[in-house]
């Protein structure tokens, strides 16, 4: 036997073997485990250890040294990989730079692959949305019925509907992500009133589909790569020169597969393409007589995709367009940059691990006194909301995308 | 997502946060970039100046008088070289070495006031706390919860080490075994020690518990009263005046708990100093993130300085990346402080030292250059030995100013600076110098920026 044909044996083998060889652009990931010292100090600020304790979570240490080191398939894993929500407080108080909220989601895949008998079912039924539809929710059955519902969000929120364009060689793509396509709709037609304000030369996708985040999150490699692909191909077809985006963890998933599938096309968040190409400037100035009488005070939440997983330079933009704002008084949270909870799909199967991660956030919100909580991520309002909604609290939650659209003058 | 700025300091541990709260009270618009959390939030969280020079096995009895025996036998000691600049007189030189470290102490006493890490301690004496071995170590300045008061002082003290149930990381027995040995062997009170087990149970268990979980829940109402129920009968068993506890009494609410169990029990109640990553090094850590942000300076978290455009003398520039974005930095001046083997200022490999920022010379402890000298010749077989590890006084070279020097002695570019760990010609682990070296150094290299941004109109 030849070493070609040794290679070719041993290669045939992985699969009874239960062995899934890395990806090329996962091995910087596998590799920076190895740095990892063992100090435990990822431990001490980890939220889903602070909210349910290390015997339910073993938390990012555990994650590191034992869990990421079980192959081949990581079947004693299960039960604690799948409660990581991946905010990624591990990574950036890690000294070494370990990249623990990435190597979750290797473990996942091998799980998915060699024990789907093992992933949570919550996710499974998940899959085969994504699978089918292309998105992470059902689709309305009745378009009809989900126009009626944008339409009475734009009036409840007083903003004017901006026909959608689809078009090629526009300026810039905004993709709405998932949850704002399908159910906040408002974030969606609110970031069209912002770019149609300013002039932007921007197109919607010809058909919608999931940034692929989900399906990577989950394990889902196959489905995360297929859809990674078809995206690609779709931004290439309308030849844009950026994409937009209105959702935090769509931001640090199309920046990712931008770099990683070399699409030649950078994606930002609506923020920073309002901070770096409209500039403060002009934001303000539209904003100026905005306030009228009303005074509001809000206060914010970061997500976890755009502070630590993309830049927390993000969120000082969000703050200095709410500071431009006449009448907008902004009160910060202990805990503005804590995980919501909603992240990492942990509350497709474990809503209670979700939702006590999520109460740190809600106990800080209360003490700042604010009467809403603005924040630049659908998922993280939709999580917020719901939990201050069934605590009984009175603070309301807005995603900035609509609280900016809502000041914005209404067009000629 | 270009930034403009006055000063950027690399590195978010003591000597950079100290030094970035300085420029920023000063009027410099200061960023800080922090790529993971640093050797301080590992700390013990009680700050040493100075307790041994090497091969000495008797303790300084204050900073002061360990300052004035450094200073004259080792000039290039990153606490002598404050005072060895032409500019400051000879006589005056070890005046003003004591001086700038004083008021480094006292500064850091009267910032983290009102903080998640009050101080106590004077310039004038060392304190020698107990550690969760039950050894003591020689520091200049304690967290208020760690004060115990009378303990030493008192002919009659009792000391009782109080365990927790599940927690693996202190062992009360042993503790106070190590301790009692060595009161004995120097015939000094406290001479009764005992030692106890109470249960904490945050989420409802009393097994594999971590420290931040104790400090999490001890955080809440309520929990420190059941904690005071079951010390009273140890207490009264032994007849305590002191009670040791691991350093676990809370994140936000320490103090209050220890002031609480003390009106409780009616003894005086403290922490002991803990192994990294330790409770008080993550109040400590926070405290200072936070006086700097209070003063007005930027904090980029998670942002790590990657590359740099200098141009002739001048740094110009660096490159900041995160995961996924890259932010170019101008400033006028730059601070190094970016720690050493924790922090990953210095890095090594079998072939020698390297600086990973700017790739500038790393000398050994004898300024000789790093850069190609195996670290296993500056490591000694001797795990613990008087001398330490020669690797650890491995770092940059400084002018006066704290500006790294080349190969030649000369500044490598005028407005780079360099402060804490970085630093090379000390020895943290037996001189027990660390923080009061970073704070020091951050302290009078901040100094010196500020001057010259000032000048530069």
């Amino acid at each position: 036997m030849d070493e070609n044909e040794a290679y070719e044996y041993v290669k045939s083998t992985l699969k009874k073997e239960k062995i899934t060889p890395y990806h090329s652009d996962e091995l910087e990931i596998v590799k920076s485990i190895g740095s990892c010292i063992n100090c435990g100090l990822c431990i001490n600020h980890c939220p889903v250890v602070a909210s349910v304790g290390l015997d339910r979570f073993s938390g990012p240490r555990s994650i590191a040294v034992e869990l990421s080191r079980s192959p081949p398939e990581f079947w004693a894993t299960a039960d604690k990989i799948y409660l990581c929500t991946g905010c990624g407080t591990c990574r950036d108080v890690c000294p070494k730079n370990v990249n623990i909220p990435e190597i979750v989601n290797v473990v996942r895949a091998n799980i998915f692959e060699h024990r789907p008998d093992l992933v949570p079912k919550g996710l499974m039924l998940l899959k085969e949305i994504v699978e089918e539809h292309k998105r992470a929710f059902e689709p309305w059955e009745d378009p009809e019925e989900k126009k009626e519902s944008r339409d009475m969000r734009l009036e409840r929120l007083d903003l004017p509907l901006i026909p959608d364009i689809v078009k090629k060689g526009a300026d810039v793509l905004f993709y709405p992500g998932c949850q704002a396509e399908e159910l906040a709709q408002e974030v969606r037609e609110a970031a069209k009133v912002i770019l149609d304000y300013f002039d932007v030369d921007f197109t919607l996708l010809e058909e919608f589909s999931c940034c692929s985040l989900p399906s990577h999150l989950m394990g889902d490699a196959k489905n995360a790569r297929n859809l990674a692909k078809q995206m690609k191909k779709k931004v290439k077809d309308l030849g844009v020169k950026k994409v937009i985006t209105t959702c935090a963890g769509c931001t640090s998933n199309l920046a990712d597969m931008s770099e990683r599938d070399e699409w030649g096309v950078p994606a930002y968040h609506l923020l920073e393409y309002l901070a770096e190409e409209i500039g403060f400037e002009r934001i303000a100035d539209a904003l100026k007589d905005s306030g009228g009488e009303s005074q509001v005070h809000v206060s914010v939440h970061d997500p976890c995709h755009l502070i630590r997983h993309t830049s927390r330079q993000v969120m000082d933009h969000a703050l200095n367009i709410l500071r431009s704002m006449p009448g907008v008084r902004v009160s910060e949270s202990i805990a503005h940059d804590s995980c919501c909870g909603g992240g990492g799909m942990v509350s497709y199967h474990s809503t209670d691990v979700a939702n006590a991660v999520t109460k740190e956030n809600m106990q800080a919100l209360q003490k700042t006194g604010a009467e809403r909580v603005v924040t630049p991520c659908p998922l993280c309002t939709a999580q917020l909301e719901s939990n201050l909604f069934k605590s009984g609290s009175s603070i309301e939650v807005d995603d900035l995308t609509v609280f900016i659209a809502q000041r914005l003058p209404k067009k000629e | 997502m270009d930034i403009e700025a006055d000063l950027v300091v690399i590195g978010a541990g003591m000597a950079g946060l100290v030094a970035g709260t300085i420029a920023a009270e000063a009027g410099l618009n200061t960023v800080l970039l922090r790529k993971g959390q640093s050797a301080t939030a590992y700390s013990s969280g009680a700050i040493d100046v100075i307790g041994y020079v090497p091969e000495a096995s008797e303790a300084f009895a204050s900073p002061e008088e360990g300052l004035f025996i450094l200073s004259r036998l080792y000039p290039l000691h990153p606490y002598s070289i404050i005072g060895y600049d032409d500019r400051i007189e000879t006589e005056k030189i070890v005046d003003t070495i004591i001086e700038r470290a004083r008021e480094t102490v006292s500064w850091l006493k009267t910032h983290l006031d009102g903080t998640l890490a009050p101080l106590d301690g004077e310039f004038d004496s060392n304190i020698h706390p107990i550690t969760i071995l039950g050894t003591t170590k020689p520091t200049c300045l304690i967290q208020k919860t760690m004060n115990s008061g009378n303990l030493t002082d008192r002919e009659d003290s009792v000391l009782l080490f109080v365990g927790i149930s599940g927690y693996a990381d202190f062992n009360p027995s042993a503790a106070a075994q190590t301790y009692l040995e060595d009161r004995m062997s120097t015939g000094s009170s406290p001479r009764k020690v005992a030692h106890c087990v109470v249960q904490v149970m945050p989420f409802g268990k009393s097994y594999n518990l971590s420290s931040i979980e104790l400090a999490r829940h001890l955080d809440h109402e309520g929990s420190i009263e059941s904690i005071a129920e079951q010390l009273k009968e140890h207490i009264e068993q032994v007849g305590a005046t002191h009670v040791a506890f691991p350093p676990i009494l809370g994140i936000q609410n320490a103090l209050r708990n220890k002031t609480k169990l003390e009106e409780m029990t009616g003894t005086t109640v403290f922490e002991l100093l803990g192994f990294p990553p330790s409770i008080p090094g993550q109040r400590l850590q926070k405290s200072l993130e936070t006086i700097f942000v209070k003063s007005g300076g930027k904090l980029l978290l998670g942002h790590e300085a990657t590359s740099y455009q200098r141009e002739g003398d001048v740094l110009k520039s660096i490159i900041a990346t995160t995961p996924r974005r890259q932010i170019k930095i101008d400033a006028k001046a730059f601070l190094l402080a970016t720690g050493k083997y924790i922090g990953g200022g210095i890095s090594g490999d079998e072939n020698g030292l390297k600086e990973t920022v700017f790739g500038l010379m790393p000398v050994t402890g004898d300024y000789h250059s790093a850069t190609d000298i195996v670290p296993s010749r500056s490591t000694s077989t001797l795990s613990i030995s008087p001398m330490g590890q020669p690797i650890q006084s491995c770092g940059l070279s400084v002018d006066p100013e704290f500006r790294p020097v080349t190969e030649v002695g000369t500044e490598w570019v005028v407005n780079l600076f360099a402060a804490g760990a970085v630093l090379a010609g000390y020895n943290y682990s037996i001189e027990k110098s660390g923080l009061g070296v970073a704070a020091t150094s951050g302290y009078n290299a901040a100094k010196n920026i500020v001057a010259l941004i000032k000048e530069v109109p």
